[in-house]
Parts: C-alpha cells; sequence; structure tokens
C-alpha cells in the first residue's frame, strides 16, 4: 500500500504522471469488479486506498466512480467506509454519477449489521445533491424508527443535513414532529442530544418564516422540556452536556427557588474535566443569577477556583479560550479578583497571546492594597522580555497609574524606565507620561525634570514623538531649553513623515510662543511658513488658521490655542456597555474570544442601522482619526473649544467681531458654565496684563508674519447644475468612514439655524427625522445641548455618487458648522445649497 | 449553536493537507489556502491560536510536527473545540500504539477517515471514547494485519455499550491477576523573584491509573485532603488523626467518578475503564514544599566578563533523590568564553539557547552542590547598557515525594466476584515552570 506521502512525490513533479497512474487504477479495479476470488477483498482495499490518498492530495480520482460503485458489492466493513468517503467526496460535483450511488446505498441501508445500516445512511444524507432528496425521505423515516440507537443517532443528524439541502423536503414529510416525539421518548442519551441540536438548528432557521416554528422554539426553553434535560444530564455524554446546558441558560425560571434548585443540581459539573462542561455549567449559573446581585457575586466566588484550574492544565490554546472567559469576568466585575492577582503574573515561556490577557487582567484588578506588588512584577517585564511584551507592560503601568489615586510610586517607576535608555521604552514611557500630565498636573515638576533629559533625537515613533512635543509646548516655561529643540525640530520639518508629528509642532511652537515670545519668534514664523506650504490638508488648514487668528488678536489667539486646562478625570472607555452586555450574554462562544459581539463577526447584513446610543463612540472617534484633526488642545477633553475654534477658522475677516476679543468669552466659555461671567472677565484682564509684558515684541513678530504675503482667495463657485437626490440612499458605516477619511473637504460653511429649529432640536433625532424626509441620511449622531454632532450622509439620484456631511450644530449660537465632502466635488456647492435650505426648514413647519 | 466544527484540517509543517474532513457546507473548500496565505507564511503563525479570516474562523493547535485547523462560520464554542481536537489526538495515539505525527497520520489516513466520521456528525462531537470505538471501529492501525473477518459479531453488543450507563467500561473483563497502578504526578510551578521570595508558587497534579480488573469492580479512593478527612470523621464521629492533611484548591475528575457522591461524602468512588486514563486533576496553591532552593549570584566586571556562582539546595528528606536536575542559567549573547566549577554534576556553555546548562543525575536530598562560572563577552559597541536577565530555569524529577504533600490512604476495591487485587502506589514530582529571577 502507499502511503499518500509517497504518492504525491511521485505525482507532483508532473502532473500527466498521476493522470496516468489514475487510469491505472481504474483497469485494476475494472478487474477486480466481477472478480469472486478469495483474497480478493485485500487487493481491493489496496487500490480503494490509493484512490483515498490520491483524493485526499487534491488529484481528481473522479473519473474511476464507476468502478468504485462496482466495487462496492462487498461485506468488507472496511471497504465499505472506503468507498462511502469516495462517494461523499465527488457525489456533490458529479450529481449524474452520483445517482449511481443510491442504488446500493439504499440496499445497504437494510442491511442486517446496524454498522453498516448506520454507515449506510449517514453517506446517503453527506452526498449533498438537491435532486436526490428524494429518496432520503424513505431510509430517513425508517432510520428514525431503527431498534437499533447507533442508526437512530445517525438518522437524527441525517434529518438536519436534509434540511439544509432541502428545507421544503424535510419539513413536508413532518421530520421536526417525528424529532420532537423521539428527543422526548427515546432511551438512549446520544439519541436524544442530537435531536436537540438539530430541532435547535432547524426552529431557528424557520422560525422567521413561519410563526409555528418559532412557537416551537420557545417550546424547547419550556420548564417540562429543560427538567426533562436536567434529570438526566449525567447519562449525557460530555459534549451533549455542553449541549443541554447551552440551553437551560436561556431558560427563564419561574422564581428564585427554581434557581437555586437548579445550580444544586448542576454544581458537581464544576468538577468535570471537560473545559466545554465546566464553561457552560457557569454560563449557567450566571445568566440565572443576573437578576440577583448578591448571589451572583457568590457565583463568582464559585467559579473562581475551577476557571483557575482550568487555566493551568490543558494546552496553551485551551488555556487562552478559558482565560478569554476568565478575563471577561475579571473586567465586569475586577473587585472580586482583586485577592487573585498571583494568578495572572506571567511565565516567562507562556505564548505571548497568553501574557496580554494576563497583563490586562493584572491591570484591572489593581486596587490600593496589591498596587505595589503589582506593577513591581510589572517592571520585570518591561526590563526582561521581549519588545511587544514590554510596551504592553508599560502601558499596563501607565493604566494603573491612571486608575489609582496615589500614583506617587508609580511615577518614580514611570521615569526609571526613561533611564533604561532604550528606545522602545521611552517612547511607550512618553506616551504614558503625556497622558499622567494630562490627568495629575501636579506631578509635572518631576516629570519635566527626567522629560527634559531625553534627547529628541533618540525618540523616533510618531506618537511618542507627538507626546514629547506637546509636552514641550506645554511645559516650555519649565524647561529651559524648549524653543531650541522645537527649533531644531522644525528645521527638519521636511523629514518629518508623520502628519502627527507636524501638528502637534504647529500647537506646541504657538503655545511655547505665548510664553516665550522672543526666543521663539523666528520659529513660529518658520512653522507657520512650512506648515503653509504642507501638502497635507490638516497641517495646512491648522497653520493657516494659526496664521489668521495671530493676525487677528494675539491674545485671542492665546485664548484659543492655549487656554487654562483642566485635568482630566476619567479617559474615555472605548466598548459601550451595551456590547460588553451582550458579549457577555454570548458568553462561552467566539466572542469572548474576540471581544465582540457576534454579529460584528459573523454576518455582514446584521450589522444593519446604526444605533445611535451605542455606536457614535465608535464612529466618531473613528472619523476624527481619519481626519487626524486632532488638535493638542482637544485632549484638554474641552471638545467645545475644539469646535469652536474649527468655525472660527472658516470666519471672513469682514465678520463682525467687537475688538477686545471679549466677544469670545462667551461662547468659549460656554462649557465650564460654573464659572460666573465676573470672575471670567477678571480672568481676562489679569492675562492680558500678564501678557501686556511681550505684548510688543508679539505684534512684532507678527508683522513679520505678514510679511509672508498670503493671499487666500476661496476658488471659484462653478455653475451650479441641478441636483436630486436619491430619497432611498444606502452607505454602510465601513464605507463611510473609509470615505471619510479618503476624501479631502471640499466645503466647509456655516448655517443660521432658525429659532424654531432650534427650539424643536431637543434630541439628536428630531433633526435625523426631518433631514430624511429630504433625502438626507444620518449615519451617527450624537452629543448633548447646546452642541450636537451629526454625520449624514446623501446619494446622487441617477448615480452612486456620496456626499458626505459633518454638521455641528451649536444651538446656543443658534448656527450650524457643516463640512462637505463629496465624490464629486464639482457638485459640493450645489449639495451645499441644498443642505442648507433643508436645514432651514426645519422646525418651521 | 453550539457547532464545534465546519471542517477539519491536518496540514504538515509545509502547509500539504494531510487529512481533510468537511462536515458542513457553510465554509468554502479553499479554506486550507486561506491559512496558509494568512497564517502559516506570516509572522501571524503562534501569535494567537484563534483568527477570523473574512467571514471564518479559523481555530489552529500544532502537534509533533502537525497542524490540527478547525475552521467555523458561526459564533462557535471554542472551548469546545479546543477540547475536542485534545481529545481526538489522545484517541488517534491510543490507536496508533502512542506516536502522533506526520508519519503516524499518512500510515494510518483511512483508518483516520473513519475515526472522524464517527466522532463528529456536522459538525456536533459524537462519541469519542477509545473504549467505545475499539469495540466497532476495527481497523486496527497498520501494526497488526487485519483479518478479513466480517465483524458484524461484536457490533450489536457495542453499539449497546456506546450509550450504556457505564460507557466507559465494557462486560465481561477477565484477568488472570488483578492489578491497579496509581502514579500521582505533580508539577510544581514557581516564579521566586531576585531578592529570594516566593511572588507565585502552585502545584498542579494529576492521578493517573492503570487498571487490569475483572468484572465490573467499584473504587474507592481516600487521599489526606482536609475536606475529605473532616467528613469522614464527621460520618465516623472520631477525631482526626494527627498527620498532614492539605487543602485542594480545585478538583476535577474524570468521567467515570460519581460526583454527586463526591459532593456529598467527599469519596472519590468510581467505575474505572480498562487500561490507562486521568483519575483526576487537582490544584494547591497553600503549604507547597519546594524541592528546591536556587541561590544566584551573578555579578558584571566591567563590560567583558561575568561571575555567576549558583548554589542549589535540595530541602526533601536525606534519604531521596532528585533524577535528571537541568539548571539553565541565561547568560548574553556576546559570550565568548565560559570556564566553570562544579561540585557535582557537569557543565557547559549553550550558545543556541544563550544559557550555562549545568546537568546533575542524581541529586540527592540535604545537599548543595554550586557551581561557579566566568563568562568572559566580546565587547560591542551597540549594547551600551546591561542586558536584560531573563530567569534561571530548573528541570527535575523527585520521585516519591509530592510538593503538596498529597498521600494516598486507601484503594479500596470491591467486586461482586471478591477477588484480590494488587495495588501499586507511586509518586513524583516534576519541575512544571520553576523559574528563579536573577
Amino acid at each position: 500500500m502507499a502511503p499518500p506521502g509517497q504518492a504525491q512525490r511521485s505525482s507532483s513533479p508532473s502532473q500527466p504522471s498521476g493522470k496516468g497512474e489514475v487510469s491505472d487504477l481504474k483497469a485494476q479495479l475494472r478487474q477486480l469488479a466481477g472478480s469472486r476470488a478469495p483474497g480478493v477483498d485485500d487487493s481491493k482495499r489496496d487500490l480503494f486506498k490509493k484512490v483515498i490518498s490520491y483524493m485526499t492530495v487534491g488529484i481528481d480520482v473522479s473519473s474511476v466512480f464507476g468502478e468504485m460503485v462496482m466495487c462496492s458489492a462487498t461485506s468488507d466493513i472496511v471497504l465499505k467506509k472506503m468507498c462511502y468517503l469516495y462517494v461523499g467526496n465527488y457525489a456533490k460535483g458529479n450529481p449524474d454519477l452520483a445517482l449511481l450511488t443510491i442504488n446500493f446505498l439504499q440496499r445497504d441501508c437494510k442491511d442486517e449489521d446496524p454498522m453498516i445500516r448506520g454507515l449506510a445512511l449517514r453517506s446517503l444524507c453527506s452526498l449533498r445533491v438537491a435532486n436526490l432528496v428524494e429518496y432520503l425521505v424513505g431510509p430517513l423515516g425508517s432510520g428514525l424508527r431503527d431498534s437499533n440507537s447507533y442508526v437512530r443517532t445517525v438518522a437524527v443528524i441525517g434529518i438536519l443535513k436534509l434540511y439544509h439541502i432541502s428545507a421544503v423536503t424535510c419539513i413536508d414529510a413532518d421530520f421536526p414532529a417525528m424529532l420532537k416525539r423521539l428527543m422526548l421518548n427515546d432511551p438512549d442519551t446520544q439519541v436524544i442530544a442530537n435531536c436537540l441540536a438539530a430541532l435547535q438548528e432547524i426552529w431557528t432557521l424557520e422560525a422567521s418564516n413561519s410563526e409555528e416554528a418559532s412557537r416551537e422554539r420557545e417550546a424547547l426553553l419550556s420548564k417540562p422540556l429543560i427538567y426533562y434535560f436536567l434529570n438526566r444530564i449525567k447519562e449525557f455524554s460530555e459534549w451533549a452536556q455542553s449541549l443541554v446546558l447551552e440551553l437551560v441558560a436561556k431558560y427563564v425560571p419561574s422564581d428564585n427557588n427554581e434557581i437555586f434548585d437548579i445550580m444544586n443540581l448542576l454544581e458537581d459539573r464544576l468538577h468535570h474535566a471537560n473545559g466545554a462542561v465546566v464553561l457552560a455549567t457557569i454560563k449557567v449559573f450566571l445568566q440565572l443569577t443576573l437578576s440577583m446581585n448578591d448571589v451572583h457575586q457568590q457565583v463568582y466566588e464559585r467559579i473562581k477556583a475551577p476557571l483557575l484550574t482550568l487555566v493551568s492544565s490543558g494546552s496553551p490554546e485551551q488555556s487562552y479560550a478559558v482565560l478569554s472567559h476568565l478575563h471577561l469576568l475579571v473586567m465586569r466585575a475586577p473587585i472580586l479578583f482583586s485577592s487573585d492577582y498571583k494568578h495572572f503574573y506571567c511565565q516567562y515561556n507562556e505564548p505571548f497571546y497568553v501574557k496580554k490577557l494576563k497583563l490586562e487582567m493584572l491591570t484591572a484588578v489593581a486596587n490600593e492594597s496589591n498596587t505595589y506588588e503589582i506593577v513591581t512584577e510589572l517592571c520585570e517585564y518591561a526590563a526582561n522580555v521581549d519588545i511587544p511584551m514590554a510596551r504592553e507592560s508599560i502601558r499596563a503601568v501607565g493604566k494603573i497609574a491612571l486608575q489609582q489615586y496615589d500614583v506617587n510610586a508609580i511615577v518614580d517607576r514611570l521615569l526609571q524606565f526613561l533611564e533604561m535608555e532604550k528606545d522602545y521604552v521611552t517612547a511607550e514611557t512618553l506616551v504614558l507620561v503625556k497622558d499622567l500630565l494630562r490627568k495629575y498636573p501636579q506631578w509635572s515638576q518631576d516629570c519635566i525634570a527626567v522629560v527634559g533629559n531625553i534627547s529628541s533625537k533618540n525618540v523616533q515613533e510618531p506618537k511618542a514623538k507627538a507626546a514629547l512635543i506637546w509636552m514641550l509646548g506645554e511645559y516650555s516655561q519649565d524647561m529651559h531649553d524648549a524653543p531650541y529643540i522645537l527649533e531644531s525640530l522644525i528645521e527638519n520639518w521636511e523629514d518629518e513623515h508623520s502628519s502627527e508629528v507636524r501638528l502637534h509642532l504647529l500647537t506646541a511652537v504657538m503655545k511655547c510662543f505665548f510664553k516665550r515670545p522672543p526666543e521663539t519668534q523666528k520659529a513660529l514664523g518658520d512653522a507657520l511658513a512650512a506648515g503653509l506650504a504642507d501638502f497635507h490638508q490638516d497641517v495646512h488648514d491648522r497653520a493657516l488658521f494659526y496664521y489668521r487668528l495671530l493676525q487677528y488678536n494675539v491674545t485671542v489667539a492665546e485664548r484659543v490655542v492655549n487656554p487654562p486646562k483642566q485635568a482630566v478625570s476619567v479617559f474615555a472607555d472605548t466598548q459601550s456597555s451595551e456590547i460588553k452586555d451582550r458579549i457577555f450574554d454570548e458568553f462561552n462562544s467566539l466572542s469572548v474570544v474576540y471581544q465582540k459581539p457576534s454579529y460584528m463577526f459573523t454576518d455582514k447584513e446584521h450589522r444593519g442601522p446604526f444605533e445611535f446610543s451605542d455606536e457614535l463612540g465608535n464612529l466618531s472617534i473613528g472619523a476624527d482619526a481619519a481626519d487626524t484633526v486632532v488638535p493638542v488642545h482637544q485632549v484638554d477633553a474641552n471638545d467645545k473649544d475644539l469646535l469652536l475654534s474649527t468655525s472660527e477658522t472658516e470666519k471672513e475677516d469682514g465678520r463682525a467681531l467687537s475688538s477686545n476679543g471679549s466677544a469670545y468669552s462667551a461662547p468659549l466659555y460656554d462649557a465650564p458654565a460654573s464659572v460666573p461671567a465676573s470672575q471670567i472677565q477678571s480672568d481676562l484682564v489679569n492675562l492680558t496684563s500678564g501678557l501686556s509684558g511681550h505684548v510688543p515684541a508679539a505684534s512684532l513678530a507678527i508683522d513679520d508674519l505678514l510679511g509672508l504675503g498670503l493671499s487666500v482667495t476661496p476658488a471659484p463657485a462653478p455653475s451650479p447644475p441641478s441636483l436630486s437626490l436619491n430619497p432611498k440612499a444606502v452607505l454602510d458605516p465601513g464605507t463611510f468612514q473609509q470615505k471619510w477619511r479618503q476624501l479631502p473637504i471640499s466645503l466647509t460653511q456655516e448655517f443660521s439655524v432658525s429659532p424654531q429649529g432650534i427650539a424643536a432640536l431637543i434630541t439628536p433625532q428630531a433633526l435625523l427625522r426631518h433631514m430624511q424626509g429630504h433625502s438626507i441620511q444620518c449615519i451617527a449622531s450624537g452629543g448633548q445641548s447646546p452642541n450636537f454632532k451629526f454625520f449624514f450622509f446623501a446619494q446622487k439620484a441617477e448615480e452612486s455618487s456620496n456626499f458626505l456631511v459633518e454638521c455641528i450644530v451649536n444651538t446656543s449660537s443658534a448656527k450650524a458648522q457643516v463640512k462637505i465632502k463629496a465624490d464629486d466635488q464639482s457638485m459640493s456647492q450645489t449639495f451645499s445649497t441644498l443642505f442648507q435650505s433643508a436645514l432651514s426648514k426645519f422646525g418651521v413647519q | 449553536m453550539p457547532v464545534a466544527a465546519s471542517a477539519i484540517y491536518f496540514l504538515n509543517l509545509r502547509g500539504d493537507v494531510l487529512i481533510n474532513r468537511l462536515y458542513r457546507d457553510d465554509v468554502g473548500g479553499n479554506m486550507v489556502d486561506a491559512f496558509r496565505m494568512h497564517i502559516m507564511q506570516t509572522k501571524e503563525l503562534g501569535t494567537c491560536p484563534v483568527r477570523q479570516i473574512g467571514g471564518c474562523s479559523f481555530f489552529y493547535m500544532r502537534i509533533s510536527n502537525v497542524y490540527i485547523v478547525i475552521v467555523v462560520s458561526s459564533n462557535a464554542n471554542v472551548a469546545c473545540a479546543f477540547k475536542f481536537v485534545v481529545e481526538a489526538v489522545s484517541l488517534f495515539k491510543s490507536y496508533f500504539g502512542g506516536s502522533f505525527d506526520e508519519d503516524a497520520i499518512r500510515n494510518n489516513f483511512v483508518l483516520i477517515y473513519e475515526l472522524l466520521d464517527e466522532i463528529m456528525d456536522f459538525g456536533y462531537p459524537q462519541n469519542l471514547s477509545p473504549e467505545i470505538l475499539k469495540l466497532y471501529i476495527t481497523q486496527e492501525g497498520v501494526r497488526s494485519p487485519f483479518s478479513s473477518k466480517p465483524s458484524d459479531k461484536p457490533v450489536p453488543n457495542a453499539t449497546l455499550q456506546v450509550t450504556g450507563a457505564v460507557g466507559w467500561r465494557r462486560e465481561g473483563l477477565a484477568y488472570k491477576k488483578n492489578e491497579v497502578f496509581l502514579d500521582i504526578v505533580e508539577s510544581v510551578n514557581l516564579l521566586m523573584s531576585s531578592k529570594g521570595s516566593v511572588l507565585r508558587c502552585d502545584v498542579t497534579g494529576k492521578i493517573l491509573m492503570k487498571c487490569f480488573l475483572s468484572g465490573m469492580p467499584d473504587l474507592k479512593l481516600g487521599l489526606n485532603d482536609k475536606i475529605g478527612l473532616e467528613k469522614e470523621s464527621q460520618i465516623k464521629s472520631r477525631p482526626i488523626k494527627s498527620g498532614k492533611t492539605i487543602e485542594l484548591d480545585d478538583v476535577t475528575f474524570h468521567q467515570c467518578v460519581n460526583l454527586t457522591r463526591f459532593n456529598s461524602e467527599k469519596t472519590v468512588s468510581f467505575v474505572p475503564p480498562d487500561g490507562e486514563f486521568e483519575l483526576m486533576k487537582y490544584r494547591i496553591t497553600e503549604g507547597v514544599n519546594l524541592p528546591f532552593r536556587v541561590l544566584p549570584t551573578i555579578k558584571e566586571l566591567g563590560r567583558t566578563r561575568m561571575e555567576v556562582n549558583v548554589k542549589v539546595k535540595s530541602v526533601f528528606g536525606p534519604k531521596m533523590f532528585a533524577l535528571g536536575v537541568v539548571i539553565k542559567v541565561p547568560v548574553p549573547k556576546q559570550t565568548a568564553k565560559t570556564s566553570f566549577q562544579v561540585t557535582s554534576g557537569r557543565a557547559k556553555y549553550n550558545a543556541a539557547i544563550d544559557c550555562l546548562v549545568w546537568k546533575i543525575r542524581k541529586f540527592p536530598g540535604q545537599t548543595e552542590p554550586t557551581m561557579s562560572a566566568e563568562v568572559e563577552l566580546i565587547s560591542t559597541m551597540g549594547d551600551k547598557k546591561s542586558w536584560t536577565r531573563p530567569p534561571i530555569q530548573m528541570e527535575f524529577q523527585v520521585p516519591m515525594f509530592t510538593a503538596s504533600g498529597l498521600r494516598v490512604r486507601f484503594l479500596k476495591v470491591w467486586e461482586k466476584s471478591g477477588y484480590n487485587t494488587v495495588e501499586w502506589v507511586r509518586y513524583i514530582t516534576k519541575a512544571g515552570s520553576y523559574e528563579i529571577r536573577c
């Protein structure tokens, strides 16, 4: 007999030799087909093995189909199995040939040996040829009634297969009802389990088009049925147990006593050696007790030990699957695991995917009592192991620092990282120090002293560089040579590939300018010039904005670019609680490993219409990141001044503004509304007086800058062709984000919103419905009074040309600031008019 | 839907398909190509055992020189899928006589196809018990030639067995000599800081059994664990005898163990399968006896020289001894020359793993051999800062010693014919991940 390896080697150099061998086989099989000589089965076996080995390595042996079928008349069970395997593999591609096999398979279904009956029935159902389904109904029906349980288990799954080939045939033959009867009456638990699996699939799929099916599906969760399964749970095989437990997890008991009964009954399952059973039991416990807070907590305590055992035994892959679930639980209730932190210490040889989960758990469970140990451990990883691990560990230390109130010790540790003088460690640490300073400005003295010693030449990663530059700008008064470092960075403007870094550089040099004008003047001029010449749209825009702002009024510019900051109290969570709950509901499945609910990765059509509440966060983050308008002061968690500053950009100089700049204070200080207006005024006075010392220098600088001689004339709008929109436009969020990222802004405008409109805009939804009436669809929206943010899109009626709109409505100023991006740039002006007219009608009728 | 697999593939390290089995039509035929393209031929390999490519999810596992890949298109039960693979492999091993690798698969591919058909149907795991399957998957691996007799005789019997009350044991077994072998195998995991404090320490143990018993015997196992003893003294209303008791953090049992009885009476009682099986697994974190203490001192003398001193102390009884002790002390990559002095065993420098490897074949208890080594380094310009020291790792086996202190108090065998049995009990403690930072 030839192992497939040899077969492959001999055939792979040239395909024809494979063909030659196939025709050889064909002849030999034909010879044996009719023979009844003793020992003929053994030679058949060798030939069959060859055929199957060819099939496995991918050589097409369908040409011997006829001969295989002829040879199938044998009582040798191994021969039969090989023949069934062969037939199952090729029948789908050769439906005509498959017809040949029906005969002998049907005959085998009536064989006296139950083994052969079962095998034949399974093969018959595995042919997967739609026009042969009529031949399946009879054997399946008798298979269900077979006296032998092996045949019945096969027949039950066979019915499920039939359903997937032809649902109508399956339903018409009334098989689901038969399965239900069998499920309730069969003595064999494997038959019962298979019935359950089959019925769950069939009724779930049928439920969408038949009410009866959805009723039946509900009935699976009825009390008598659940108890029927639970009472026999120990008789089921370990795999069937997971199936049953999965069903029980969906059951809603009528009262607490019932919940405790079920849990008592299932408690011993937590000692089962099969991790799938343990996880399924845990799911039942968690789901049953969701409404009972204390018991739910006790459940966490109870399942801790079994989970930790599962994690520490078995292959890394198995422990990863379990660890993902543990991770989910730890993230839900970190406090309950805070004393178990040592279990999350990483071993040196563990794979990175395991270590990463453990790091996240260590981060989550850190509290006052264990922070010292955990951070010490994390520092070991930062110094000891591979680079991705070191990076993750440093991030983890940073996250803990941001969670804790007592950050003293952690700050020291972070600063020690900077002294390690490893590029990647420095890079990660810088980003963290930046975040830390935003939350705890009181640490600036300590941090700045160390950060000041870092040579910017050693920092190459954009994120780290941006962080360093931010600190240089923010703390330029404390860092002696900040202006000079910035200056040297600006000299190398051309070599700086990351637009993020260039944006930060612009802002930092502005901030530095306000604090130390004489030293920074030249650098600022160079930076603005370089920024205006930059090919990147956002860098260009920001430079232009700063330039005009300075030109208008230096004091105002300082208020905009470098306002007093509030420390960030909480950094935004990336995942909404609704998504987390959905993942929790899908415990013991892939969702937990991927950390997203199943609809996000199984089927695209279910991703459906965006929900306003839970998806907005993601989208607007994505959109912001996409156009990288992340001005430094946005990080000050003061989104409103960002909005304002952008709207300021495009204000024409002619717009009436009171000259003392206090006109700005109203909208600008809208956000910290708790500050009384009088105080703002006095703040303002202080600031101006404080600045007055170097105002001459600053304005001198402006004069220099004006010498750049820039003239920006708006491009003449093309004659507007008429535009009609597709009322049923569709665009999925992914495409929207992608387009938003790719397309340049073709138009930015500001509209007034009618007072009635403002009045009607209590929630974002009101405007959405209105705009929908004008064929402009909303893809995401959010915000609270006075600022609302919307993303709209519209499509041209005749062709699929899209318009994308970001619209920010400020209800207190009754203005809407609109950014339009379009596939077809020439139409954007027309669309803008249309958009404006739609918006102006809002609330009027 | 808790489907465990839509398709399963066995690939060799080059990515050639050894075996493929499509269970459901919801995944395409070119899944292997996707796996090869996106996982095998990229750095992704080994970064995560669960990956999504297109609409399908791939779970993969490497076992010796074979990749086993499971493909699903739905939100499958991951834990179940991995467990299925592990169980399937142990089933194949029991068929092939212990080995599972590329050659074994190539030599037994027909058998594997047969088994794959039986153990899973349409993505739902069916029966994976070797005991039962061996009754009706009669084709032994290529080890023994097949007798061409029709094998329908044991079959009806077998199919009843498949789902009977004692699914793991068949009736009518008979042995001349009734014997039970019981092995307690523990692995100690240790993580010790450079200052000598224990950061993390636990023991994962398992009890392996080999039974050659006639009929349908009932077995009862007594251990010196705290809960079991307390329960027993409660029942018999007499105080616990003095002696060490230990606290098990968690236990899992083979399916043959009557869990209800364990929960109520805290005794381990069971009808064992025939032959070899894993009776239970346990985990202990409190009161672990570490068999070895490692005291390293590593001095960096300037940029090109290092002095390594390691003292290893065995803290188990003087009459016992450890076997196969290996201590690996990491040294920098640019190590040029090493010289050693050891009071026991042999030491050498292994450049492939950048370690000084000190081996001691037989290590008696209550002794403390030392190794002192001088390491010369090539001076390099690049790494100006000190090298990050990976932990010292240790391997060993200590027979007749349990790090947890677990002991078998009794093993009772009861069978209706009342035969006598011979019981053999062994203990062994191995190093799991035994790491000492320096």
